[in-house]
């Protein structure tokens, strides 16, 4: 795993070495070299630089996310009371929209639901109403049988008119 | 294998008092995925550390991350204690991340590009060690660096370097999470290697 040519460890053989595969030769050679010895201190200073700052930024990250969060919910909050209102006003039309036809519906059903007129409670009525009139104007003679209106059906009202002004 | 549950360690540690230490972990770990809080606690910046990193994207890795958490609960009986517990939630981690990829709001999201890391905020979180100007300057550049190669991986590449150099699992482990042959994990591992290193060595 050691190049003749350069005495330090290849680019395969270091990688194992990083990812903890290294060869009993590899390590004992970085027991000698300096060099190589120093490109894996570097590389594993980086990584460990890059994680503690990754880890640190994202333990940063939970204040932020409780906050928000609670925009979240205040967002949320606020969609709810939208969409209540929006229902309430939804519920209202739906309500002004059916109270005409229900009231139609309803005074339709009223109608169908009354009992119709007998024919004797018809002729009773009329019998109340004849005894009403007879009992406001039992001796005044009517217009009509006081110019005889019915005995002369035909005749047209303008002479009649001219007569009555004679 | 089968799953381990309390009672057959029990009965296994008072037939062999060598077990009576895998029992008192085992109840440690048990007792960790129990509670919700301490899970969260002590796993979820490292996950969604993790999940940022491997998928460039803040706001999706705070989704997964959650996921994650809530599925390693509820699944908190199927842990057989094989591996580590942050091993397993990584790849539970993995898991979340495929099924979110596969979806569809994934790749309109991706296409809009809406959230990615910002990579100065991020490299401006140093360790205590790194105290004067020069070192921090230095650190800074070097972390930007370690990050913009990363992003310059494929998925699988840079995946496995960080489920490896971050989270520190062995090749095997990634092989079996993933379920890829060992020496295609390794040959991702030599991949991401020789552009990160060649990144790095370009800087110094």
């Amino acid at each position: 795993m050691t190049p003749e040519s350069t005495n330090h460890l290849s680019e395969e053989a270091l990688d194992d070495v990083l990812i903890g595969l290294g060869s009993a030769e590899s390590h004992a050679h970085l027991a000698e070299c300096a060099e190589c010895r120093a490109q894996v201190k570097t590389f594993r200073g980086d990584v460990a630089l890059f994680n503690a700052s990754s880890l640190a930024w994202s333990r940063s990250r939970m204040p932020r996310h409780r906050a928000s969060e609670r925009s979240r919910v205040r967002l949320h909050a606020a969609s709810m009371g939208w969409a209540v209102t929006a229902a309430a006003l939804v519920a209202m039309a739906l309500g002004i929209w059916h109270h005409h036809p229900a009231k139609a519906t309803r005074q339709a059903n009223t109608v169908q639901t009354q009992p119709s007129d007998s024919e004797a409670q018809i002729a009773q009525d009329n019998q109340l109403m004849q005894a009403v009139n007879a009992a406001i104007s039992p001796d005044e003679a009517s217009p009509i049988e006081e110019y005889k209106m019915l005995e002369s059906p035909h005749l047209p009202p303008k002479a009649h008119s001219k007569k009555r002004m004679k | 294998m089968a799953t381990v549950t309390l009672s057959t360690l029990r009965i296994a540690s008072v037939q062999h008092p060598r077990l009576e230490s895998a029992l008192a972990e085992r109840a440690g770990v048990i007792s960790e995925l129990d509670d919700i809080d301490e899970l969260v606690r002590l796993h979820q910046a490292r996950i969604r550390r993790f999940v940022t990193c491997s998928t460039g994207d803040p706001d999706l890795a705070e989704t997964i991350t959650q996921d994650t958490l809530l599925r390693a609960y509820k699944g908190r009986e199927s842990f057989r204690g094989d591996c580590s517990l942050s091993t397993w939630l990584t790849g539970i981690a993995i898991n979340v991340t495929r099924d979110h990829m596969r979806s569809g709001r994934y790749k309109f999201w991706k296409h809009l590009k809406a959230s990615a890391v910002d990579v100065h905020e991020m490299a401006s979180f140093l360790p205590s060690e790194a105290v004067s100007p020069e070192r921090r300057v230095l650190a800074k550049e070097r972390i930007k660096e370690v990050y913009v190669v990363l992003e310059s991986l494929s998925y699988n590449q840079r995946t496995i370097f960080l489920m490896k150099f971050s989270e520190e699992m062995s090749v095997d482990e990634i092989s079996e999470i993933l379920g890829m042959a060992v020496n295609t994990v390794r040959t991702h591992l030599h991949r991401a290697l020789k552009a990160v290193r060649s990144r790095l060595g370009a800087k110094i």
